[in-house]
């Protein structure tokens, strides 16, 4: 659940990025976010992981007020989400099957969890046979299901991915929405920022509209 | 596709054993890292050489000065002519002189039973009337900063002719050690600003060449401590590994210098097994102290700064 109170941002820079934004999005939603480039939709996902702080209004998480939370409580409040990034942000002198078990040890999981885990999550995305590649061998499809694999290994309740295909070809695209849909079927709150509105009217969902810092459209 | 009723399961089996993981990771930082690890390790080995090259010097001279030592004790020779009897009187009045806290009548007859076994024919010949040495009276003071007034004073007395000069030479070894005491204080500090900036640079140049894979950690959820453990790790064993080679190579350059002055200047000096122990504790306290404080610098500089966020996006 994630619950937005009149938030605005101001960047040090003087720049507006969002303007009294309200919304709540329940537990199991499926939400695009689109809107024009520059229109706020990255610095509204770095609100949710508190990569950046609010100028003024109130944003809560799962019942966590994050203004109120302490700086060493960020780190948890993080694993409750998968974040994909269009870039996929994958470490290229590990194999597949060590990114995603970096995220796990990363969190401290023990040796066990991730040796039963990691193969898990790597079928899932349908990888299983790629887990001893290097992500530069795979093609950008294939990548950012890595990338997603990762974001799901932590049991997150909520996936956050800003433009996750934005730099894959459309038919690989329609794969990763299709995952993603499957992600959000078992309970998982999914939250996606893109620009492809041929994606956004194949699949059902919320959009969100954001159109200089303001909500414009809000719809299913 | 059902991962998530294994939620509750799975969440449980999170903790820190991921340390080996960690401990493993750090390592990894130093091999990629050869150059500036080397270089972090030869300062700090420059550095704990120094220290403890001083700190040999300094506790030889200490033994030294015991050695001239007994050192508040001063001896009085008496003019050639001045008999026993006359000493004893001598001594009497000695003894009333201000700081003087004791004195012992040191016969001629002493003074050359000394040469015995060392100088046998000397010895033989000068026995009786022979005797060249004049009688003496070794005076305790109570207080060796008071040394020179009290000299004065017995000097005064008629009997008395010259005195020997090991209160001096005690002095002056002293004011040499404590000398050594204050300039080893502030290279040694010195020393430990210069390794403690080198190691945390080091550190500082790990932790952008992993900045990529610190963004990823923080983004899934790393907390600080979890990393920052590899980089603390990093600098222990850099400190570990500059203090075993600074003890070899601080045994291997006394032996070798203690060698060389002994064969020119006779002197009893402090064998190295004795201290080896406190130096080496002492070594490797201060290296992995010191390494692990060049972590902890450099690393809550960069937390603080880049490493709060998560990188780009
Ligand atoms: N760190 C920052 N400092 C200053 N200004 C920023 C920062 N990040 C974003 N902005 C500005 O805030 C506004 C909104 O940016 P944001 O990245 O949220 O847009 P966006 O909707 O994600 O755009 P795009 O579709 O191009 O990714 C833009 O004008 C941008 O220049
Ligand atoms: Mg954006």
């Amino acid at each position: 659940m994630i619950e937005f109170y009149n938030v605005s941002k101001v960047y040090p820079s003087g720049t507006h990025a969002l303007n009294g934004i309200s919304l709540s999005i329940k537990t199991g939603e499926f939400v695009f976010i689109v809107g024009a480039s520059g229109a706020g939709k990255s610095t509204f996902l770095k609100l949710i992981m508190r990569e950046e702080e609010p100028s003024g209004g109130r944003i809560v998480i799962n019942g966590k007020n994050l203004s109120r939370i302490k700086r060493r409580e960020i780190p948890y409040l993080r694993r409750e989400m998968g974040i994909v990034f269009q870039d996929f942000r994958l470490i290229d002198k590990m194999n597949v099957y060590d990114n995603v078990a970096f995220a796990m040890r990363a969190v401290g999981a023990t040796a066990d969890a991730i040796k039963k885990r990691v193969p898990y999550i790597l079928e899932l995305v349908g990888l299983a046979h790629k887990a001893k590649r290097r992500p530069s061998e795979l093609s950008g499809g294939e990548q950012q299901r890595v990338s997603l694999a990762r974001a799901l290994v932590n049991n997150p309740s909520m996936i956050i991915a800003d433009e996750p295909t934005g730099n894959i070809d459309p038919k690989m695209s329609y794969e990763i929405m299709k995952l993603l849909n499957a992600i959000n079927e078992q309970g998982t709150t999914v939250i996606v920022v893109t620009h492809e509105h041929e994606l956004v009217n194949s699949f059902p969902g919320r959009v969100i509209e954001i159109n200089q810092g303001k909500i414009l459209r809000d719809s299913y | 596709m059902h991962w998530h009723c294994k939620k509750r399961q799975s969440r449980k089996l999170y903790n820190m054993s991921g340390l080996g993981y960690l401990i493993k990771e750090g390592f990894h930082s130093i091999w990629n890292n050869k150059i500036m690890s080397i270089a972090s390790i030869g300062v700090l080995f420059s550095c704990l050489i120094l220290t403890g090259a001083a700190a040999m010097l300094s506790v030889n001279v200490s033994q030294a000065v015991e050695n001239v030592g007994e050192s508040n004790v001063t001896t009085v020779y008496l003019k050639n002519e001045v008999s026993s009897l006359q000493a004893v009187s001598v001594m009497r009045d000695i003894e009333k002189i201000d700081n003087v806290a004791g004195c012992e009548f040191y016969s001629k007859e002493d003074a050359i039973a000394s040469f015995k076994g060392e100088l046998d024919s000397v010895y033989e010949y000068m026995q009786g009337d022979a005797n060249p040495l004049p009688n003496a009276i070794k005076v305790t003071m109570a207080d060796l900063a008071k040394y020179d007034d009290t000299i004065k004073e017995i000097m005064k007395i008629e009997e008395t002719d010259s005195y020997s000069n090991a209160g001096e030479v005690a002095k002056t070894l002293t004011r040499i050690s404590s000398l050594i005491g204050n300039m080893s204080f502030w290279i040694i500090l010195v020393l430990s600003i210069i390794s403690l900036f080198i190691i945390s640079n080091t550190i500082r140049a790990t932790m952008y060449s992993r900045r990529y894979e610190i963004s990823i950690m923080k983004s899934v959820g790393a907390t600080n401590t979890f990393v920052r453990i590899p980089f603390i790790v990093e600098g222990m064993f850099i400190g570990l590994v500059s203090a075993v080679l600074s003890i070899l190579g601080l045994m291997l350059l006394y032996n070798i210098l203690m060698d060389l002055v002994q064969s020119t200047i006779p002197f009893d000096a402090i064998p190295f097994g004795s201290v080896a122990g406190v130096i080496s504790l002492c070594f490797i306290v201060a290296g992995v102290g010191i390494g692990t404080l060049g972590a902890l610098f450099s690393i809550g500089r960069y937390l603080k700064k880049e490493g709060n966020e998560i990188l780009g996006w």
